[in-house]
């Protein structure tokens, strides 16, 4: 499974290089821009470290595309990799893809705080709590894949469930706004993120047909 | 491997496998595969062939019954089966922005007992450019690359869903080749699906005519061969009721028959006492066609 999925990072580097350098420019153009007509002391940190995590998510959607276009399960599927294996490879793909638009993000973000000469320690965990969303955002994709599959297949009782975790991660999502505190906030993103890949793994294992 | 005692652990056995999809059921099929066999799926399209093939690879589960790879139950969740299998389909999701020999590379990595010697002999055998990306190669380059693939771990058996279909005649050839050389030795076993014909002359030793879901007819290629007949002659009734016979045609004095038991069929003919008897052989093709048509009654076998 990881031999599999170190590929699939490979495979999509070129892809999540071109997404940070695109993130990097935009970010260096709007520091910039703000520099010269605004001055240093207006320069918007925390938005130059969210457009890493942006094109973390957006190369993770890109992602989930091609290897469904690639019909990438009929490769591994020739190897003796189980079905809880390949539904792995498929749920830390975009989990890894947005993990380092993240780290590139807090990256970029101290990189900013230093042209600036001030460094806010309180972005940081606003930008953790957006990247949070963008995990569960990434985790959608795989998800209504799964639903739909199952619901292709016959196995109408697991698309159901799959539609109601989705339904139920949509509100849960909404609510965190008002969870106060950081590390209440993380917990709950990582409890809807794990419900979602639980779901994800489980409807890939119950599937009857692998060709698509 | 016809009139061979049955092996214990054959290459293949389908056990009553059905599959159920809205308007179309597969089976129940019960067939077994011998190493050394070379079995053609024969049907036309939206037959089942497809679907019987992927039952064994393990990509779509049965709704009913169930197959084994050489004594091992196929199941997804245990996928030991799978060092026995080399599968070749239509689609066989490499990466497409990668090269050949990258892909390769990757199917190695994956695969216990991948032999990188056996692939880059096969792919030198094939001329397939190994530096190019997936996506620029022709359809016969991905039907090689994914031969290469499939063989690469040395398995003992291969299924193959149309593997010549679109390849110009020089690569199937080519490629027909190679899978007649595999199956020298005896120990493995190719089964595959094809409509092109005239494959089946080539490699098949046997043949299994499956028709909406359902194997109508298991047989050897040479068995078919000497047992169907095109036969033409006169007879002073009009009506005659003969055994064997798929079709029947009158042209004015003359009827013109095929059987498909040729010695049966002309030993009535002569106790009819039937005039200007003329028999002619049918190639594999011809027969073929006959035997798929709807509405004609030929026997159902289980092997």
């Amino acid at each position: 499974m990881w031999n599999a999925l170190r590929a699939e990072l490979l495979y999509f580097r070129p892809w999540m290089l071109g997404g940070l350098g695109i993130a990097t420019g935009v970010a260096a153009l709007l520091v910039g821009l703000t520099w010269f007509e605004n001055g240093a002391e207006r320069i918007p940190t925390f938005l130059s470290g969210m457009f890493p995590a942006i094109a973390g998510m957006v190369v993770s959607f890109i992602a989930l595309g091609m290897r469904s276009e690639e019909r990438r399960a009929r490769l591994l599927l020739a190897a003796p990799l189980t079905p809880r294996q390949l539904a792995g490879v498929m749920v830390l793909l975009p989990i890894c893809l947005v993990t380092a638009g993240y780290l590139a993000g807090v990256l970029l973000l101290g990189l900013t705080a230093l042209v600036k000469g001030e460094i806010d320690l309180r972005e940081l965990p606003i930008l953790a709590r957006i990247t949070g969303q963008f995990f569960i955002y990434a985790l959608m994709a795989p998800l209504v894949q799964e639903a739909v599959a199952a619901r292709r297949q016959g196995r109408g009782r697991a698309a159901f469930a799959g539609w109601a975790s989705l339904v139920v991660a949509l509100p849960t999502l909404t609510s965190f706004y008002w969870l106060d505190g950081p590390m209440m906030n993380a917990g709950a993103h990582l409890l809807v993120g794990t419900i979602m890949m639980v779901s994800i793994l489980m409807l890939y294992q119950g599937r009857t047909d692998f060709t698509r | 491997m016809n009139g061979q005692e049955p092996n214990a652990n054959p290459a293949a056995r389908l056990n009553g496998l059905t599959k159920r999809f809205p308007g179309f059921q597969l089976g129940p099929i019960d067939l077994v595969l011998e190493p050394g066999t070379v079995l053609a799926l024969v049907g036309p399209n939206g037959a089942g062939k497809t679907t019987t093939l992927n039952c064994i690879a393990g990509l779509t589960l049965p709704d009913a019954g169930g197959c084994e790879v050489f004594g091992v139950e196929v199941h997804p969740a245990r996928p030991k089966y799978r060092l026995d299998v080399g599968y070749v389909g239509e689609e066989n999701g490499f990466f497409q922005g990668w090269s050949a020999a990258r892909n390769l590379e990757f199917v190695g990595s994956l695969m216990p007992g991948w032999s990188s010697d056996r692939a880059r002999r096969l792919a030198e055998r094939f001329a397939l450019p190994m530096d190019k990306p997936v996506k620029a190669l022709s359809r016969g380059n991905r039907t090689k690359l994914a031969l290469v693939a499939a063989l690469g771990h040395g398995p003992r058996l291969l299924l193959l869903d149309e593997p010549t279909s679109g390849l110009d005649p020089i690569v199937r050839a080519e490629v027909l080749d190679v899978l007649w050389e595999i199956t020298e030795d005896g120990e493995h076993a190719v089964l595959y699906s094809t409509h092109v014909l005239s494959d089946i002359n080539r490699l098949a030793d046997e043949l299994a005519f499956l028709r909406d879901g359902h194997v109508v007819l298991r047989t050897g290629r040479d068995e078919l061969s000497e047992s169907w007949r095109r036969i033409s002659f006169r007879l002073q009734d009009d009506e005659c009721d003969l055994e064997g016979v798929v079709e029947h045609r009158r042209v004015r004095a003359e009827h013109q028959v095929i059987t498909r038991d040729a010695s049966v069929t002309e030993r009535q003919l002569a106790e009819l006492g039937a005039e200007a008897v003329e028999v002619s052989r049918m190639s594999v093709d011809e027969i073929a066609v006959q035997i798929l048509k709807e509405g004609h009654d030929v026997e159902r076998t289980a092997s």
